[in-house]
C-alpha cells in the first residue's frame, strides 16, 4: 500500500487507485463531474485538479496514479484559481435556468458554483444557444444548453448498458450528445440511469419533468419488486411537512420518482427502467374494501368468515405469494402450522414485450421474493396442472391466480391489494397492504436480504398480511 | 555555414517521385544495408546517436521516444507516421509526400525494423489529394518490388503498411487523437498517462513520428548517426524543412541547416518581403508559435535554442511572413476563428475558451470592443495554458498572447476608434 500525502497528511492508498479515488476514500473532497467510479476515466471536465507539491501548475486527479510518497494539495491557491476558471468556463454558455430546472437542488454545477466560483460570469458576450427539449427517447429529453459534455451518459451506454445508443456529434462548443443513427436509446432497458448520472440538468426524465422540486421530496429506502434481482432503490415522495393543501391530495401519497440506492452486493449504482416505473405497479387502483362473495363487509367480519372457512376445511391448499416479505412468509408458515398444502405462486409473469433477462441486472423471474418463499415452502404452484380434486379450500395470497383452475366445490379466500375482477369471485376477500405501506425484507435470487421501509400510511380498511395470519389461523372462539 | 541538404537532394522532375528514380538516387540502399548487416538494436542505436529531434513541433528527441518501446517484450508494437499536417502555414511534409514518398517508406521500414514492428501506419491529412495519390502509388510500387510484406529482401523481416486518410480535423494531428481516429473512434486526444509508447494504438505500445522526422532515418542509417549529428547544431542536429508563405517574394519549402541565420533566410534565401515592404512580423513555426517582430529576428538563428531566447520556437517549421500594413487585430481574428473551428470539444477550457476568444475578437473587429477585452483575451489564454488534454489550448493561448504582447497598441487603437490603424487588409499586392 503506497503512502501518499494529501494536504500534508499521510494517507494509505491502494496500489491501483488514482489520486482522486484515494482522496475521496480518505475524506478529502475533490470536486468531479466527468469521473464516475463505475465508468472509464474521461478526464474532460478538468475540475478535479490538484497541485503536486513543488510544481507550479494544477493537474487532474482522476487520471493521476498513486505513486509512493507523492505529495498533493487539494486546496492550494493554484488549485482554487484553476477551479474557479473551470467553473467560469463551464457556466459560460450554461443558461443558469435553475429556477425551472428539475436538477436544481441536487446539481453538481450549482453546488460547485457556490463552493468554488461564487462570482458572476466575466463574459460580456451573449450565451451560445443550443437545442432545448431534444427527445433522446420516449423516456428522456436532452437540454443541450445545460449539457457540460462530461460524456458520462455516452460512456454509460458503451460500458455498462452496452446499447451504444449515444455519441457526441459536431465539435468544439457546437458539440452535442445525440443518439447514434443505428441504435436507439428506447431499446436500452437501463437508459434512465443516465438521468442520474448527468451531473447537470441536461438529461431529464419525461415522467418526472416539472413534476416536483427535489427539496420538497424525501427518499425512502426500498427494494424493487420488479424481478428476482431485488435492486435497492429510493422511492421519492413528498415530505409530510411540505404537504400540498391546494392541489390534488393524492400528490401527497404518490411516488414521484424512483432512483437507485447504491448497493454493491446487488445492483451497484444502477437500476433498470422497470424499477423507475414502480408507480405503474404500486399505483394501480387499490382494493380497500373487504368482501364476501362480492358483497362489501367490514374487515373484521371478513377475517372472521375466513377463520371459519379455515377451521372447517379438511384439505386446504395455500397459494403463497412470491411478493410476500420474509416476515410475512415466516408469519404465514408459523401460523398455519401443517394444516395447508403450501405451493409457491409466481404472482407476476413476464409481460409481452418485457425485457426478459440479461447479464447486468434483469432476471427472468419477475417476482421479488421467490427465493425466500421456495426456501420456506419448497413446492411450486404449476398453473398448467390442476389442483388436487379433493381440495375443499384454496387460500390465494396475492394476484395472478386464474379462478378457472379452481377445483369444483372448493371455497376460496383471496388476499389481494389491487382492484381486480377476481376479488368478487372469492368466498372471502381481504384487502392487504402493499410494500410501500410496511416494513420488510426480500431475499434476492443470490440470497442477499434487502430491507424496505414504509413510505405511506396504510388505510384502516386494509389488513397487514403479517398480523393477519396470526388471527386467520387462530382456532379460538370457533365452534367445533 | 555550408548549407548541407539531407532531404531535398535532387531536382524535382515529373518522375522523380517514382521508385525507379528513387532507386537511381541510391534509394532503399539503407534498407538493404540494415537488413543484411545490422541488427535492429544497431539501427536504433544509430538513430539515438544522431540526436535527431521531432520535427512536428514539440522537438522531442526521437531516440528517447523509441527507448520506451521494448521490441522483444512479446506484444505487438505499432509505428505510425503522422502525415496529418494541419498546422496553418505548414506544408513541408507535403513536399516529402509528393516528391519523395519512397524516402518516407524506406525510413519507416528502417524504423519498423529497429522497433520490430509488424504493422506500420501512415495517417495522412484528408485534404491532401495529390500527396495521397503519390503516396498510395509509392506504396503499391514498394509492395510490388518486395519492400513490404513477408520476407523483405530475402530476410526474415516482415512489415505491412496501412495508409489511413483523415477527415479534416486539425486535432487528429495530435498523436493520440490520430490513433483514436485510426481505430475508427472520434478523434479525441487521450489523457496521459499512459504514454502512447506504453499504450497507444489498440492499447499497444506505439511510436508516432512526424513524416519529416522519420524521413531522416534513411540518411542516418546510410551515413551513420555520428555523421548526422555533425550537421546543424550540436544540440539540435540535422536540417529543417521550412515552409514559408505570406508576404514573401519566393514562398515555398526550403531545407536549411539548423542554426541558419533567420534574417539571411528571409531576406536572401526567400527574396525578402513581398513588394519590398517593411517586415512587420514573422510567425516562425506554425501559428501556434509566438510571433516575432522585425527587430526580434535580427540576431536570431533558426534553431529552438535561439528562438526560445525570443520567447518562441521552431514549432512545425511553417513560417508566415507579415508585411507592414497588415492589421494584427484581423490577423488574430483569423487565427482564433481557426482555433474555434478546430477545437475538438472534449475538455472544458478549450471547448469553451476558443469560442469565447473568437466571439471577443469578432466583437472587437465589428467595432464593439471594450477596454477590458484585452485583459479577457489574456485571461482566457492563461486559463488554457497547460490545463487541457492536448496542446491545442496552450497553442491558441500562445498565439493570442504572443500577438497581444507585441501589438497591444493596435488592439487598443482598434477598440478605442472602432477601426484598424492599418489599412485593414491582409493582402499585399505585388509591386511589379
Amino acid at each position: 500500500m503506497p503512502e501518499i500525502f494529501i494536504n500534508g497528511q499521510s494517507v494509505q492508498a491502494e496500489r491501483d487507485q488514482s489520486i482522486l479515488q484515494a482522496a475521496l476514500a480518505n475524506g478529502f473532497y475533490i470536486p468531479n463531474f466527468c469521473w464516475h467510479p463505475e465508468l472509464s476515466i474521461a478526464g474532460n471536465c478538468r475540475i478535479c485538479a490538484v497541485q503536486v507539491e513543488g510544481r507550479s501548475w494544477a493537474e487532474i486527479a482522476c487520471n493521476m496514479p498513486v505513486v509512493e510518497g507523492l505529495r498533493v494539495l487539494t486546496d492550494s491557491d493554484v488549485v482554487k484559481a484553476y477551479r474557479k476558471s473551470i467553473m467560469q468556463l463551464l457556466t459560460l454558455n450554461h443558461p443558469v435556468d435553475c429556477g425551472i430546472c428539475d436538477k436544481a437542488g441536487e446539481c453538481k454545477l450549482q453546488d460547485y458554483h457556490y463552493k468554488f466560483n461564487g462570482s458572476p460570469s466575466v463574459s460580456r458576450d451573449a450565451k451560445v444557444h443550443a437545442t432545448k427539449f431534444h427527445p433522446l427517447s420516449q423516456r428522456i429529453v436532452l437540454d443541450n444548453e445545460r449539457c457540460i459534455l462530461c460524456s458520462r451518459c455516452v460512456r454509460f451506454t458503451r460500458e455498462i448498458s452496452k446499447s451504444y445508443a449515444l455519441g457526441i456529434v459536431q465539435r468544439g462548443d457546437s458539440s452535442l450528445v445525440r443518439c447514434a443513427e443505428d441504435h436507439s436509446l428506447d431499446a436500452d432497458p437501463y437508459s434512465d440511469n443516465i438521468v442520474d448520472l448527468c451531473p447537470v440538468g441536461a438529461l431529464l426524465s419525461r415522467p418526472f419533468l416539472y413534476r416536483a422540486r427535489v427539496w420538497y421530496l424525501k427518499p425512502t429506502r426500498s427494494v424493487c419488486p420488479g424481478c428476482a434481482r431485488g435492486c435497492s432503490v429510493q422511492i421519492w415522495h413528498r415530505k409530510p411537512e411540505w404537504k400540498l393543501n391546494a392541489l390534488d391530495a393524492r400528490r401527497n401519497v404518490c411516488i414521484e420518482r424512483v432512483t437507485p440506492l447504491e448497493n454493491p452486493e446487488v445492483n451497484g449504482p444502477w437500476i433498470c427502467n422497470k424499477g423507475r416505473d414502480l408507480a405503474q405497479i404500486f399505483e394501480r387502483p387499490r382494493a380497500e374494501q373487504a368482501m364476501q362473495k362480492g358483497l362489501a363487509v367490514d374487515l373484521a367480519a371478513a377475517i372472521d368468515s375466513a377463520r371459519r372457512l379455515v377451521a372447517a376445511s379438511r384439505h386446504p391448499v395455500a397459494l403463497v405469494s412470491s411478493w410476500g416479505s420474509n416476515e410475512e412468509l415466516e408469519a404465514f408458515k408459523a401460523a398455519q402450522g401443517a394444516r395447508f398444502d403450501c405451493l409457491v405462486k409466481q404472482d407476476w409473469e413476464p409481460q409481452p414485450g418485457e425485457w426478459l433477462d440479461d447479464d447486468l441486472l434483469i432476471r427472468a423471474d419477475k417476482n421479488p421474493n421467490t427465493a425466500a418463499a421456495r426456501a420456506l415452502f419448497t413446492h411450486t404452484y404449476d398453473d398448467t396442472r390442476p389442483l388436487d380434486a379433493d381440495t375443499d379450500l384454496v387460500l390465494i395470497w396475492g394476484e395472478g391466480f386464474d379462478f378457472a383452475r379452481l377445483p369444483a366445490g372448493a371455497r376460496t379466500i383471496l388476499l389481494n391489494s389491487y382492484l381486480q375482477p377476481e376479488n368478487g369471485h372469492a368466498d372471502v376477500f381481504i384487502p392487504i397492504s402493499i410494500q410501500t405501506e410496511r416494513r420488510g425484507h426480500y431475499t434476492n435470487f443470490e440470497g442477499v436480504v434487502s430491507e424496505f421501509e414504509p413510505c405511506f400510511a396504510k388505510r384502516a380498511s386494509v389488513a397487514d398480511a403479517e398480523t393477519l395470519f396470526a388471527s386467520l389461523f387462530a382456532s379460538e372462539g370457533i365452534p367445533a | 555555414m555550408a548549407n548541407t541538404k539531407l532531404l531535398m537532394t535532387f531536382p524535382v522532375t515529373a518522375s522523380s517521385h517514382m521508385l525507379a528514380a528513387y532507386r537511381a538516387r541510391g534509394g532503399y540502399g539503407a534498407l538493404e544495408k540494415a537488413l543484411r548487416e545490422m541488427k535492429p538494436e544497431q539501427v536504433a542505436a544509430e538513430v539515438n546517436a544522431s540526436g535527431i529531434q521531432g520535427r512536428g513541433g514539440a522537438a522531442f528527441p526521437m531516440g528517447r521516444k523509441w527507448a520506451v518501446v521494448h521490441p522483444m517484450d512479446g506484444q505487438p508494437h505499432y509505428l505510425c507516421a503522422n502525415a496529418d499536417e494541419g498546422e496553418p502555414g505548414t506544408f513541408k511534409d507535403r513536399w516529402i509526400l509528393e516528391y519523395a514518398p519512397h524516402l518516407l517508406l524506406e525510413s519507416m521500414l528502417l524504423a519498423a525494423y529497429a522497433l520490430q514492428v509488424r504493422h506500420a501506419f501512415v495517417y495522412i491529412r484528408g485534404e491532401f489529394d495529390q500527396p495521397y495519390r503519390r503516396l498510395a502509388a509509392a506504396v503499391e510500387e514498394a509492395y510490388a518490388a518486395g519492400y513490404f510484406g513477408q520476407r523483405i529482401l530475402g530476410s526474415d523481416f516482415a512489415c505491412d503498411l496501412v495508409v489511413s486518410r483523415g477527415a479534416g480535423s486539425y486535432v487528429c494531428g495530435e498523436a493520440s487523437a490520430l490513433l483514436s481516429s485510426i481505430e475508427g473512434k472520434r478523434g479525441y486526444p487521450r489523457n496521459r498517462p499512459p504514454r502512447l509508447t506504453v499504450r497507444g494504438l489498440y492499447q499497444k505500445p506505439t511510436v508516432v513520428n512526424n513524416v519529416e522526422t522519420l524521413s531522416n532515418i534513411a540518411w542516418i542509417v546510410a551515413n551513420g548517426g555520428a555523421a548526422f549529428s555533425k550537421v546543424g547544431m550540436a544540440k539540435e542536429p540535422g536540417t529543417r524543412l521550412i515552409s514559408i508563405s505570406g508576404h514573401i517574394e519566393r514562398p515555398g519549402v526550403y531545407e536549411i541547416e539548423i542554426g541558419h541565420p533567420f534574417a539571411r533566410f528571409i531576406y536572401e534565401d526567400c527574396g525578402g518581403v513581398l513588394g519590398g515592404r517593411a517586415l512587420k512580423g514573422v510567425i516562425p513555426g506554425g501559428i501556434s508559435t509566438k510571433i516575432l517582430t522585425a527587430s526580434d529576428i535580427g540576431p536570431l538563428t533558426l534553431d529552438n535554442a535561439s528562438l526560445q531566447t525570443a520567447g518562441s520556437s521552431m514549432g512545425s517549421g511553417g513560417m508566415v511572413v507579415i508585411a507592414e500594413g497588415t492589421c494584427m487585430v484581423r490577423l488574430l481574428q483569423v487565427l482564433l476563428r481557426f482555433y474555434h473551428h478546430e477545437s475538438c470539444g472534449q475538455c472544458t477550457p478549450c471547448r469553451e475558451g476558443m469560442g469565447w476568444l473568437h466571439r471577443i475578437i469578432d466583437r472587437i473587429v465589428a467595432g464593439d470592443g471594450h477596454p477590458e477585452d484585452i485583459e479577457r483575451l489574456y485571461q482566457i489564454s492563461a486559463w488554457n495554458d497547460g490545463t487541457t488534454i492536448c496542446g491545442m489550448g496552450d497553442a491558441a493561448g500562445y498565439a493570442t498572447s504572443g500577438i497581444l504582447n507585441k501589438f497591444r497598441d493596435e488592439f487598443e487603437y482598434y477598440i478605442e476608434h472602432k477601426r484598424s490603424r492599418c489599412n485593414g487588409t491582409l493582402e499585399c499586392p505585388k509591386s511589379s
